[in-house]
């Protein structure tokens, strides 16, 4: 397409970026065929094309206004548009560009603003997390509707393992899915034991940072970027641990980015390479593992499946049928679920501050996944768990969970 | 220009300065088919030929007054045919006859019809022009559709001078199979072998018989004929049976002496009052015999989500079936518009137009 | 006077970019948020601006207006208000036209129909789909598949472009040769007519009475009137399908080979051709497996019983070899199969990781002129100082040259759109036509005049008056004035003869 930057982006790192992939894009529309809120809005400005457009708008120069931010804000960020795209058009690295700069011209009212300041300092700080958490699910019912999606049903997480192994990754302090759902790290832990690899957690490390930056906190997302790679660092350099393995995927995703993200900054951008090559989401860790993880298992007693394979998996970090081959070879029958492609909804944070769009992608997604009337919904992202589990009442559970399952203690 | 189409043009013009109706006529093999028309003959038999046929491009090009069996004997050699089966009615059309009916035969059902193979057509306009729309190849958008639109205009807007057609290879095999089942049961079954990937190319239900030809690759015909059942025809007769639906010279067609044209939904369910039947195109196109009043007739066909067309016999009334008042004062305009003196069969089409 | 008239509103025609009077874009948008939700009218720049242009963004014009309506009422509203206050109308459904068919008029509406995109009906006794004109043409297939039927033109924007779109400039797809095209796969239309009168043309039985409008409509770009529901026909899926990809060393070889086919008397389902600049573009993004050496492959595609697919591919490979091909490779799996279109699919967008911009074009020239038209292009490519990379549905001889530019450097697009002229002008003259499934949209106006005669293009608008009597319906664009092709100055050219000496001068 053609560009005509202004002048006042043109030639900065962003200005070219933004220009480089502006010139991919052929404006052929493929993309808004598998876009989310295109299907729900049917509207050009609410789907990638035309958000590429209103962007590029605002980078030639038009001033951005709080029209241009509604659209950019609906946008989930999911990047089923990248999958789709036939010129290779890197949507998700220019709406980043974009929604900062309308983020700098355009100032929000004060109520999204203290809901954005609110999210962004709670959910990220695990203990006032996980403090808040635990009054809301005591005052579950005296909460509004819409925010019972968010609290989620707490398990007992299991012992950790004790045994040390020469084999050794990191696994990420996260900050949200400790608290509603200890039990992942556990079962990853424990399935990661099995196959003779112990699964270490830096206590300085945290938050990978997704939340600021899709809060429109740059600055935040880049400390936290920053505090993760000095926590890690010596192991990894070391090389006493083989890799960090992430099982959220949405962190995953946001580890992996590490390196654009930092890519400007010199003391940080050899580091953050490092660790986003060494980052592998669970799913890509085990999949080449798989002949020892069967020497472990016992038959599973709930085979029939439905898989939500979530955007960060599938569009962010292109894994589309890892979980589903590690699952089918560990016996699951994995029903056919329409429309694979389409988000869920939940988005980050995007579910609190586009509740309407979410419920109904949460619908359409469990009208599908229900389909075929599995006995339990596995997913790969606590983000959407939480969001599904709150649509339905067929178990939901992180798929690492139902391996945990099958293990056979030696 | 040759000299056959200055003399179709030098009478359209003179027809067109005076004001004076045109009657568009080939070999008169469908004389009996539309409204009544009036208006001094203009044979079309005159300018003919075949003007072009390259048999790799799939495509023969034609004047009007080319006689069908010479265009199709051409074909033949080359082992290709017209796939829509154009009715000869007994009598040898020319194909400028054959595209402004836009009639077809047993194989629509599979082919498709008359309009979907035609490319090209040169109209000889109200004002003496020749007017080229479409082309010689298959695919070709550019301005409306116009060559299609002649296709089935009964001459109204002007006389086809020259048509450009798709043509198809010959199907290596054919094979009939002939079933004894009642009427309800055919329209079932037709229905249902539609839908499933099998080579048929033309089905018929009369009297308490049920016929399905199938067409294509030997071994498919094998596969199919296993599958289907049924009692294999002798290629001869079948062959002749075909044509007798195509040519209308079956039987059924001279027993009547008022005939309806249905053209419904092919799941349509039997219409009431239809009298003695035959059925084609897997169920959408229905030949009753039927003395029930006209307008009994229009309406069940029409809650049928179809129309009705009375085909011979009977007087009152026109013979198609009518148009939606949005629909026919485009069909005005049209008419006025390429034909502002109205020389071009006028009713032959509608009655007032 | 004999040439029927011009009878068209000249300056609504050629002010497709001349902005409407002061107030009025205000005056409109009152009139029409009165008849439809707050969400439907959209009139800020910043929210008219994308959607300044189609699939093909060299052609870019701001609409006055964009309206977004949910049901046929709302449409019909919409339509009865813009004849009301004489407004312009255009009709858009995904905006993936590559003739400039959805550009906007500066003064008109856009009217989206995007969110008309509910599959109505699948009756699988009947084998019929009752959709909206939003719903994507792939759509279509999927939810048919669950009955065994799938629905047959799958234009390579299929994935995305509607089936109101299809139907506005009767799109084919790569499997048209044996299938044809959206002409010969819809049965019915439901619309309104610019005075906002339902219509309804053909229906659920084969044959209609009268003139047959059906046809004339499907292919009229959206100059006759707004389409608001269609019946499509359901083909049983063949049992099974398999491609032949045959690589050959020289592109008139390939272009041989294709003829060959045909006069073998085999229709493939699917015949295309691709040249080494194209499969070079694509096989990074696709990895479909492409022979990078080759010239030109072939993509062969037979479908049917097993059986017959056996011989049909052994028939198709006999022939192929004959004629020279270095490599013939067979689909193994319905997931290769799949693979080897992809590459094809993607094509187009695809052009976009080699090139910024790149210009498709769509003539149709009988299959024997393949090789000429080939030359003649590399010829062009010099002359021009611009690269074409080529793909073609070649069983049906409609060419895709991608002519590839930068938009961004002064002047490549100028030279793109006269290279592109040029191939236009060379498929009349071969005999071909200038498009053979993308329309003339606004792109293709000045190649009109070199095909069709003033006669020919008056009788064009004869039909537009009888649709569109006040010819408010997508103007400027699918039929240029008699100002127009005065001004683009070149000469109506038929099958190689210039000017049509089969006409006497009068």
């Amino acid at each position: 397409m053609e560009t005509r930057l202004a002048d006042w982006i043109k030639g900065t790192t962003q200005g070219d970026s933004a220009n480089d992939i502006l010139r991919a894009c052929v404006h052929c529309g493929f993309c808004n065929a598998t876009c989310p809120t295109y299907q729900l809005l049917g509207d050009e400005l609410d789907g990638p094309r035309g958000r590429i457009y209103q962007i590029k708008q605002v980078l030639e120069g038009t001033p951005a206004t709080r029209n241009t931010q509604l659209h950019l804000d609906r946008c989930l960020t999911c990047r089923a548009c990248e999958t789709t795209c036939p010129s290779g058009v890197d949507y998700g690295h220019l709406v980043d560009i974009g929604r900062a700069v309308v983020e700098s011209q355009v100032r929000r009212p004060l109520n999204e603003r203290l809901l954005h300041w609110l999210l962004r300092e709670v959910l990220t700080r695990r203990g006032l997390f996980g403090g808040a958490l635990r009054i809301g699910r005591a005052l579950r019912f005296a909460l509004p509707r819409a925010l019972h999606a968010g609290l989620g049903e707490h398990r007992a997480p299991g012992a950790w393992p004790r045994r040390t192994h020469a084999r050794k990754v990191l696994l990420l302090n996260g900050c949200t899915q400790p608290a509603l759902a200890p039990s992942i790290d556990a079962a990853t832990a424990r399935v990661l034991d099995a196959i003779g690899v112990q699964a270490l957690v830096d206590a300085r490390s945290g938050c990978c940072g997704a939340i600021r930056h899709h809060l429109h906190d740059q600055r935040g997302a880049l400390q936290n970027a920053r505090r993760n790679i000095d926590a890690w660092w010596p192991q990894l350099d070391s090389g006493a641990v083989e890799a960090i393995v992430i099982n959220a995927s949405g962190c995953t995703t946001m580890v992996r980015e590490y390196a654009w993200l930092l890519r400007e900054d010199p003391a940080y951008a050899a580091r953050a390479r490092r660790v986003s090559d060494a980052t592998r989401d669970l799913a890509q860790f085990l999949g080449p593992q798989l002949p020892l993880l069967l020497r472990c298992v016992r038959p599973a007693s709930i085979t029939r499946i439905a898989l939500q394979n979530p955007c960060t998996l599938q569009h962010g970090l292109k894994l589309k049928h890892d979980v589903e081959q590690l699952l089918s070879a560990l016996g699951a029958q994995l029903l056919p679920v329409d429309e694979p492609h389409l988000c869920c909804g939940s988005a980050g944070t995007y579910s609190l501050l586009q509740p309407k769009l979410a419920l109904e992608l949460r619908a359409r997604k469990l009208a599908h996944l229900l389909h075929a009337q599995p006995q339990m919904i596995l997913s790969a992202n606590i983000g959407c768990l939480l969001h599904l589990a709150a649509g339905t009442a067929v178990a939901l559970r992180h798929w690492i969970e139902w391996i945990d399952e099958l293990i056979v203690t030696s | 220009m040759d000299s056959a189409l200055q003399e179709l043009r030098h009478q359209v013009l003179q027809a067109h300065s005076a004001s004076t109706p045109l009657r568009l006529r080939g070999a008169g093999t469908k004389d009996f088919y539309g409204e009544r028309c009036e208006g001094t003959l203009l044979d079309m038999r005159g300018y003919f030929g075949v003007v072009d046929y390259e048999p790799s491009e799939l495509v023969i090009t034609a004047r009007c007054g080319t006689s069908l069996s010479e265009l199709e004997g051409l074909l033949a050699q080359h082992r290709q045919f017209l796939a829509f089966e154009p009715p000869a009615f007994g009598g040898d059309p020319t194909i400028g006859g054959v595209i402004a009916a836009g009639l077809s035969g047993p194989r629509r059902f599979q082919a498709g019809a008359a309009r979907d193979f035609v490319l090209g057509a040169v109209l000889l306009c109200a004002q003496g022009e020749l007017l080229h729309f479409g082309g010689k190849v298959i695919k070709n958008v550019a301005g409306f559709d116009l060559s299609r639109l002649l296709c089935g205009s009964l001459g109204i807007l002007g006389a086809i001078t020259e048509v450009s057609l798709k043509v198809l290879p010959l199907p290596r095999l054919e094979q009939t199979l002939q079933f004894e089942m009642a009427a309800s049961e055919a329209l079932a079954l037709f229905n249902r072998w539609a839908g499933q990937p099998l080579p048929i190319s033309a089905t018929a239900w009369y009297d308490g018989h049920a016929w399905l030809r199938l067409s294509g690759a030997p071994p498919a015909l094998r596969t199919a004929c296993e599958r289907l059942g049924g009692e294999l025809l002798d290629a001869e007769a079948a062959s002749r049976f075909w044509r007798s639906l195509r040519d209308q010279t079956h039987p059924f067609f001279g027993h009547a002496s008022t005939l309806w044209r249905l053209s419904l939904p092919s799941t349509a369910p039997q219409i009431a009052g239809s009298g003695s039947q035959l059925i084609e195109w897997g169920g959408a196109l229905r030949w009753c015999a039927s003395d029930q009043p006209a307008a009994d007739m229009r309406q069940r066909a029409g809650a049928a989500g179809g129309t009705a067309l009375h085909w011979r016999g009977g007087t009152a009334g026109g013979r198609f079936h009518s148009l939606s008042p949005v629909v026919l004062e485009i069909h005005r305009r049209l008419k006025s518009r390429f034909d502002p003196h109205g020389i071009f069969n006028p009713g032959r089409l509608i009655a007032d137009l | 006077m004999l040439l029927p008239e011009f009878d068209i509103d000249e300056s609504r025609w050629s002010g497709v970019a001349e902005a409407p009077a002061p107030g009025r874009q205000l005056a409109v948008a009152q009139a029409l948020r009165a008849l439809l939700p707050a969400d439907c009218v959209l009139s800020r720049d910043e929210e008219l601006h994308p959607y300044e242009c189609d699939g093909l963004a060299v052609f870019r014009q701001q609409p006055m207006l964009v309206v977004l309506p949910r049901t046929e009422t709302e449409v019909r509203a919409v339509l009865l208000a813009c004849r009301r206050l004489e407004v312009p109308v255009v009709a858009r459904g995904a905006g993936t036209g590559l003739s400039g068919g959805a550009m906007p008029h500066a003064a008109g509406v856009v009217l989206s129909l995007a969110r008309f995109d509910r599959i109505l009906q699948i009756d699988p006794a009947a084998r019929i789909a009752r959709v909206q004109p939003g719903v994507r043409n792939l759509a279509v297939s999927e939810a048919a598949a669950a009955y065994g039927l799938f629905y047959a033109p799958d234009p390579s924007s299929q994935i995305a472009c509607t089936i109101g779109g299809n139907v506005a400039e009767n799109s084919g797809g790569v499997h048209c040769l044996k299938y044809g095209l959206t002409l010969h796969n819809v049965l019915g239309l439901r619309g309104c007519t610019i005075d906002g009168e339902p219509i309804e043309l053909g229906g659920c039985a084969l044959d209609a009475p009268g003139l047959d409008l059906l046809a004339l409509s499907i292919g009229s770009e959206g100059l006759l009137l707004v389409v608001t529901e269609v019946i499509l026909k359901l083909l049983p899926k063949p049992e099974l399908a398999q491609v032949v990809m045959a690589s050959f060393d020289d592109v008139g070889k390939a272009g041989e080979a294709v003829a060959a086919i045909i006069a073998a008397g085999i229709i493939p389902s699917g015949l295309e051709m691709m040249d080494r600049k194209a499969t070079a573009a694509v096989e990074p993004f696709v990895r479909a497996g492409y022979d990078l050496a080759a010239e030109a492959i072939l993509l062969a595609e037979s479908d049917g019983t097993p059986d017959e697919v056996a011989d049909e591919v052994r028939a198709m490979e006999r022939v192929l070899q004959a004629n020279g091909a270095t490599a013939i490779a067979v689909s193994a799996s319905e997931a290769e199969r799949l693979r080897f279109w992809s590459g094809r699919k993607n094509a187009f967008p695809a052009a976009g990781r080699i090139s910024p911009d790149y210009y498709c074009m769509d003539g149709t020239i009988p299959r024997n002129r393949l090789g000429h038209m080939l030359k003649a292009i590399e010829r062009m490519e010099h002359k021009y100082g611009l690269k074409c990379m080529n793909v073609f549905h070649a069983g049906d001889g409609n060419l895709h040259p991608l002519i590839l530019f930068d938009a961004n450097r002064s002047g490549e697009w100028e030279r793109a759109d006269r290279f592109g002229a040029d191939i236009l002008e060379l498929c009349v003259q071969l005999g071909g036509t200038i498009t053979g499934e993308h329309g003339v949209g606004v792109e293709k106006l000045n190649s009109m005049c070199v095909q069709f005669s003033p006669a020919e293009r008056a009788a064009f608008f004869s039909v537009k008056r009888a649709f569109d009597p006040p010819g408010l319906l997508n103007p400027g664009k699918c039929i240029p004035t008699l100002a127009r092709c005065a001004e683009y100055g070149r000469m109506h050219v038929r099958h190689g003869q210039l000017p049509h000496p089969d006409l006497p001068r009068f």
